[in-house]
């Protein structure tokens, strides 16, 4: 078969050059490692979104005025901001998924697989991140601009979703790519706990097979790729929302 | 003057406010009537920009009536209530404010189309008419970055205008313009008046307001010390703080400073 011919090509090419790729040929390793690509990807096209949405809403609430609104959401930004990711993901797994399997009658009624506290926890931390950039891009639309919105007839919800977050979010869209590069490289927390992204699978492998360098090569080329195509696109939208004759 | 109480749009009766400790307002007595222009002028930090915002609500008196075509503004409590106040006043400011994302059209048509419902074809159509009636026709798809400060205000007219409001406030609308972009945008604002809008504009224009309005008002430290007819404001005023302020001005053209209280 050209398919089997081609892997074996490549193994042997390069293992001339000292590599050890040679797990390609079997067939449970290899699925493993494709299986860990597909899952990294999923939770990057996964998080990217909530991450958003879930910024947004941050925001809109620590700029609402509204003490009961902004508060809490103050309270969880600080935490989320000042404290580790893979802290936050042990401390949510271990603690608040074992308190929700008490709740439900057992681990087997827990609905919670380790892949949803992936997305909850770093979702929610790139949220937090998202949310300050958004939020001091609101602050920086002049009072005047926001006035003139009042003037006009519009609400407060309307003056943030017409006015506020458009402007805000060319002022905060570079702070914004930034946060998404992080969230890429932040999906590599979810081995801790088991989730067979890229990482977790290529560990499995190198155990086996003590090949850490060949692996670690394709993980360093896999994240490149993936980000150099999120800041492209960051830089792409940034040039389609650039206003004309606009400082943003 | 010559006020029949069924024709008044606005009333401002001992309207009072503070900013803080300081006292902005001090009883202030205004009645303007359906279809008449009236000017407020006077030094800068007098209060009359503070007039027109408590008119449609952007700022709320401590005490005092403020009637809007039967609607009681300064008691009003909620901001749905505020809210429907400012659809039927249009108010234009010193900076143009238009939103700098949008472009010409979509600036005059977000309002109508977000607030009132219109239809989007509908509201496009009404803005062309009003970037016609504006003289920026040409514009309709240009940043407002990509324009002068006088076209930029008379975009910010259009945007007032498109809630087809019962009166509009103009709020030094020609303070921040250069002397030459001044005229285009009184151009417009004069048609307007004479096409019976009711109007009320805070300038610092003394030969406009002297030419376009019916009632002129001048504004103290927060009182009204002297209002009437164009004529007596700027000919035959009884008072001398009046005649000292309009006689400083003769000869001079046009005055403008960057005021914006």
């Amino acid at each position: 078969m050209q398919d089997i011919n081609l892997t074996d090509l490549f193994v042997s090419l390069t293992g001339r050059l000292g590599l050890n790729y040679e797990f390609l040929a079997t067939g449970y390793e290899a699925q493993i490692w494709r299986d860990g690509f597909i899952t990294t990807l999923y939770l990057i096209a996964l998080l990217i979104p909530v991450s958003l949405v879930a910024g947004l809403l941050f925001a809109a609430c620590l700029t609402s005025g509204r003490v009961w609104l902004s508060t809490p959401v103050r309270a969880f930004v600080e935490i989320t901001r000042n404290t580790p990711t893979l802290v936050q993901l042990m401390f949510s797994f271990l603690v608040l998924n074992t308190f929700v399997s008490d709740l439900v009658g057992g681990a087997q009624n827990n609905p919670l697989s380790p892949f949803f506290w992936v997305v909850a926890v770093v979702g929610l931390h790139i949220a937090a991140l998202h949310a300050e950039a958004i939020r001091a891009g609101i602050e920086a639309v002049p009072a005047s601009t926001v006035e003139a919105a009042r003037g006009v007839g519009f609400s407060q919800l309307q003056i943030l979703q017409y006015v506020q977050v458009p402007l805000a979010f060319r002022a905060s869209l570079p702070a914004i790519v930034n946060n998404l590069i992080n969230l890429v490289k932040l999906t590599t927390v979810g081995n801790a706990i088991a989730v067979s992204e890229i990482t977790y699978a290529s560990i499995m492998v190198w155990t086996q097979r003590d090949n850490v360098v060949s692996m670690m090569i394709v993980i360093l080329a896999f994240f490149s790729l993936i980000n150099l195509v999120v800041a492209r696109i960051g830089l792409w939208v940034e040039r389609r929302l650039a206003v004309p004759g606009y400082g943003l | 003057m010559n006020i029949s109480a069924d024709n008044a749009i606005v009333r401002l009766e001992d309207v009072h406010l503070s900013f803080g400790q300081t006292e902005v307002l001090k009883g202030i007595d205004l009645t303007v009537n359906r279809g008449d222009a009236v000017s407020i002028i006077g030094p800068s930090g007098s209060g009359k920009s503070t007039i027109l915002r408590c008119i449609n609500a952007l700022v709320q008196p401590q005490s005092g009536r403020i009637t809007v075509n039967r609607t009681r503004v300064d008691q009003l409590t909620r901001e749905s209530e505020r809210i429907a106040l400012r659809k039927r006043v249009g108010i234009v400011f010193q900076q143009y404010n238009l939103f700098p994302h949008l472009t010409v059209l979509d600036n005059i048509v977000l309002a109508p189309t977000r607030i009132l419902g219109t239809d989007r074809r509908e509201a496009e159509k009404l803005a062309r008419e009003l970037l016609e009636k504006v003289r920026l026709a040409e514009k309709a798809n240009a940043y407002p970055g990509q324009l002068s400060g006088g076209q930029q205000q008379r975009v910010a007219i259009a945007r007032a205008l498109a809630m087809k409001p019962e009166l509009v406030l103009f709020d030094e609308v020609t303070s921040a313009l250069d002397p030459e972009t001044v005229g285009e945008v009184l151009w417009v604002i004069r048609d307007l008046i004479r096409d019976g809008m009711t109007s009320i504009l805070v300038t610092h224009e003394m030969r406009f307001a002297e030419e376009i309005s019916d009632t002129v008002v001048f504004t103290e430290n927060g009182r009204i010390i002297d209002q009437g007819s164009p004529e007596q404001i700027f000919h035959s005023a009884d008072n001398p703080r009046v005649r000292q302020f309009v006689s400083g001005l003769s000869g001079r053209g046009p005055v403008r400073d960057g005021e914006g209280i």
